[in-house]
């Protein structure tokens, strides 16, 4: 970990609209503060509501703005626009048995036993007069609804001038081009695009694919959890009350972390961190990958790619019975699925190193032992967009490129593959203009610096279309067949064990140790005994107790 | 001999004279050299001593306090005293040279002075808090497992210097030879500066009796001993 450093840093929040459901507080039938869930952007039937707040500015007295405070005087809502627009669920956070008809098991009640890592906030567990119990939360009905898959709306409205009707903050939303295109077709409602393009798509059964927070922000709080984990997850050193983005940042690092501990606790192949179709899963990762993986996947739905197509992890091999709180219970994937190469593919990988170049420039510093040092070359202006060919810039990203090209096909900062089908690496339709320019929905995935006026080039792909079509199951294949990669864990290992770095006087322990491992088939038991029995190691701290006091 | 021909042999002279020819020396196998015949070279690592990762000494410190969580030791330390003797773990997480990956802090890779100051202050909270939790009777003892007089001579301060001996030491005290003598010196001198102590009262009073002042300095010195960090 200490080379890799898989924690992933505050400035990526991981909070899709699609997942992120806020919580305002609006006055009740009885004149009492009532809190009530929804999601931003959800599309409704009712037009005075469609992409906002269930309740109109008419029935509450009160405007949400996102992100913001409400503006406004509230009113109680009346009985009848309250059950029209609203229901009472009894969500995942709050119910062990949240996916039978009839849940039962409330947090702290009769589910008496939670994981002791399960501890949502006092304010998710409380009303709005702070005292009393929650046992089911007041969610739009749409947002309410269970369905996995819902079909496409479009409701032919024209742009109209003049201010929002219905005293609406924003106009009333337009259908976009896929909306036109595929009206009334099948969506998956766990495409994050879901949420913008139909009125039958909600959170699921128990809301299981929304996070809870405690206020009107996309961040709020949700959980109690780890903060400073040096001896791991199970010996924290600080509690927080943080995020739903927080918290599965958390677990994505735990991921990694129990990946790792299972090769080498396990003894086996360590380049199977680099090609394991395998992984390990707790709780929350299992509703991450069954439900809300593909919640950032809104931009690419202009290729017709409005869910994750063909995922690094397949929510299929998902552990069926593994709930949110189960966050200490692990199980293995056997397969995630045909993309999936070691950590490569994890979460805690691709959003550390969010762009293309970081995760070739990861990998070769940790896999290869290997640096990136510019050459002794005056950087001239040019206009070379290729950089293995710019003078200056050759010496690195002419090994780099081609690195960065393994990760083509997966997102930058985000977790997702882009498939051959529908995003080609040489795409007619993101061709040049005769202005030089590409259409604006490619600019995120295509590159017009490497396009023609006949197609436009995958971003990344130019410096090794091979390696973008292999992405990084290649890459993990290519790096475990390295030579290079067998020194490299000798140096780490034993430069830990050691407590200093080797120096050209450790030549010969290394090829010593490198033997070990490699003819060990890359285990790391064979490694450590041998680094163990050795000279460099015994007398590695041989201070004498003479003259202490 | 002219003036003018006595210049010129005079100038040509002090040139000469200032004029070395360059050194060379004839290059040689270095077994020629006088006493380099028998010499090998010394391919040997000339390496540093191993500093042992941050997380074992924190693990340590956590055994030490009975096994307790993190969390449990930072309350246990703090006691009721605030943060006179122990802040919070974030206080000293970067100090003790533990890497943050989340914002690419690294591990140090060397000691450092507040590193070594972290430690004690984190070996005299666990000190002062043992000596309040064994010495006065609460059970089971984590640290002091002996009972302690108000008096010792130095035969019946040895089995329990013992006791602490093998505790962060690792071994025992007899292998040390002089060693159990000199701490009971430091017990003995503590004893008597606390002496005038016993009769305060009110915020006067201090936290500890003198023989509990005593045992735990004497807790503190085994506990910033070279030999704990290197055990």
């Amino acid at each position: 970990m200490d080379v890799l450093r898989l924690e992933v840093g505050p400035a990526l929040q991981f909070r899709p609209p699609s997942t992120s459901l806020r919580r305002v507080t609006i006055l009740g039938p009885d004149g009492k503060s009532l809190y009530v869930y929804y999601r931003p952007n959800q599309r409704r039937i009712r037009e005075a509501t469609d992409g906002e707040f269930c309740l109109t500015k008419a029935e509450t007295g009160l405007s949400f703005p996102p992100n913001k405070p409400h503006v406004g005087s509230a009113i109680a809502v009346k009985q009848e626009a309250l059950d029209a627009a609203t229901v009472q669920i009894k969500p995942w956070w709050l119910y062990r048995d949240y996916r039978s008809a009839a849940p039962v098991l409330r947090y702290g009640e009769a589910w008496k036993t939670p994981d002791v890592g399960y501890q949502p906030i006092d304010e998710l567990l409380l009303e709005a007069d702070e005292h009393t119990p929650t046992v089911a939360v007041r969610v739009c009905k749409e947002e309410a609804q269970g369905a996995e898959s819902g079909t496409v709306y479009a409701t032919g409205r024209k742009p109209s001038k003049g201010p929002p009707p219905f005293d609406r903050l924003r106009p009333l939303p337009l259908d976009d081009v896929y909306a036109k295109a595929n009206a009334g077709k099948p969506i998956a409602c766990r495409a994050g695009a879901a949420v913008s393009l139909s009125v039958d798509c909600g959170c699921g059964v128990g809301l299981e694919r929304c996070y809870p927070g405690e206020g009107f922000k996309r961040d709020g709080k949700a959980f109690v959890m780890p903060s400073k984990t040096p001896l791991g997850v199970d010996l924290p050193f600080d509690q927080a009350e943080q995020s739903p983005s927080d918290w599965m940042k958390l677990w994505w690092t735990q991921e990694a972390v129990r990946f790792l501990g299972k090769v080498f606790r396990e003894n086996r192949d360590f380049r199977e961190v680099l090609t394991a179709r395998w992984s390990t899963v707790n709780g929350p990762l299992a509703q991450f990958y069954r439900s809300n993986a593909a919640a950032n996947s809104g931009k690419t739905k202009a290729f017709g790619l409005v869910d994750d197509g063909e995922p690094l992890f397949d929510p299929g091999a998902v552990p069926v019975g593994l709930l949110p709180h189960d966050v200490g219970t692990w199980e293995t994937v056997a397969d995630r699925g045909p993309h999936a190469a070691g950590i490569l593919t994890m979460p805690a990988f691709l959003t550390k190193y969010a762009s293309r170049r970081a995760r070739g420039a990861a990998l070769y510093a940790s896999f290869l032992c290997k640096g990136f040092v510019a050459g002794d070359v005056m950087l001239m202006p040019s206009t070379e967009p290729n950089l293995m060919k710019r003078p200056g810039c050759a010496t690195c990203h002419a090994t780099l490129e081609p690195l960065a090209a393994y990760f083509s096909r997966v997102v930058e900062t985000d977790w997702r593959w882009l498939p051959e089908g529908p995003m080609p690496t040489l795409d007619p339709r993101c061709k040049l203009d005769a202005s030089g320019k590409a259409p604006g929905f490619c600019r995120d995935y295509y590159d017009p610096a490497f396009s023609s006026k006949t197609e436009g080039m995958l971003r990344g792909a130019y410096a090794s279309p091979a390696h973008a079509a292999g992405g990084p199951v290649l890459a993990g294949a290519e790096l475990a067949a390295s030579p290079e990669l067998g020194t490299c864990v000798v140096e780490r290992v034993a430069a830990g064990f050691l407590g200093r770095a080797l120096d050209p006087d450790d030549a010969t322990l290394v090829t010593s140790l490198r033997a070990a491992f490699v003819d060990g088939g890359y285990k790391i038991k064979p490694l450590v005994r041998s680094l163990l029995r050795s000279p460099q190691y015994r007398s590695a701290n041989n201070l004498a107790s003479k003259g202490t006091p | 001999m002219s003036r003018r021909a006595f210049a010129v042999v005079s100038g040509v002279a002090l040139l000469a004279a200032c004029y070395h020819p360059r050194d060379t020396i004839p290059a040689v196998p270095v077994a020629a050299l006088p006493g380099h015949a028998a010499l090998t070279v010394d391919t040997s690592p000339k390496s540093d001593l191993r500093m042992v990762p941050t997380e074992a000494y924190v693990r340590t410190y956590l055994a030490l306090f009975g096994g307790l969580a993190p969390l449990e030791l930072q309350k246990r330390a703090r006691g009721a005293d605030g943060a006179q003797l122990f802040d919070t773990w974030g206080d000293y997480l970067a100090t003790l040279g533990l890497p943050d990956y989340k914002t690419d802090l690294p591990r140090a890779r060397e000691t450092n002075a507040l590193m070594l100051a972290t430690f004690e202050r984190l070996g005299a909270a666990l000190c002062d808090r043992a000596v309040e939790h064994d010495l006065r009777g609460s059970k089971p003892r984590v640290v002091f497992d002996f009972d302690a007089p108000k008096e010792l001579d130095v035969t019946a301060f040895t089995p329990r210097f013992d006791v602490l001996h093998r505790t962060f030491l690792g071994y025992p005290e007899k292998l040390a030879p002089g060693r159990a003598a000199r701490f009971f010196d430091l017990y003995a001198k503590t004893l008597t500066r606390h002496a005038g102590d016993a009769g305060k009262t009110g915020k006067d009073k201090p936290k500890l009796a003198p023989n509990e002042a005593a045992w735990a300095v004497v807790c503190e010195g085994l506990v910033r001993h070279p030999e704990f960090h290197l055990y």
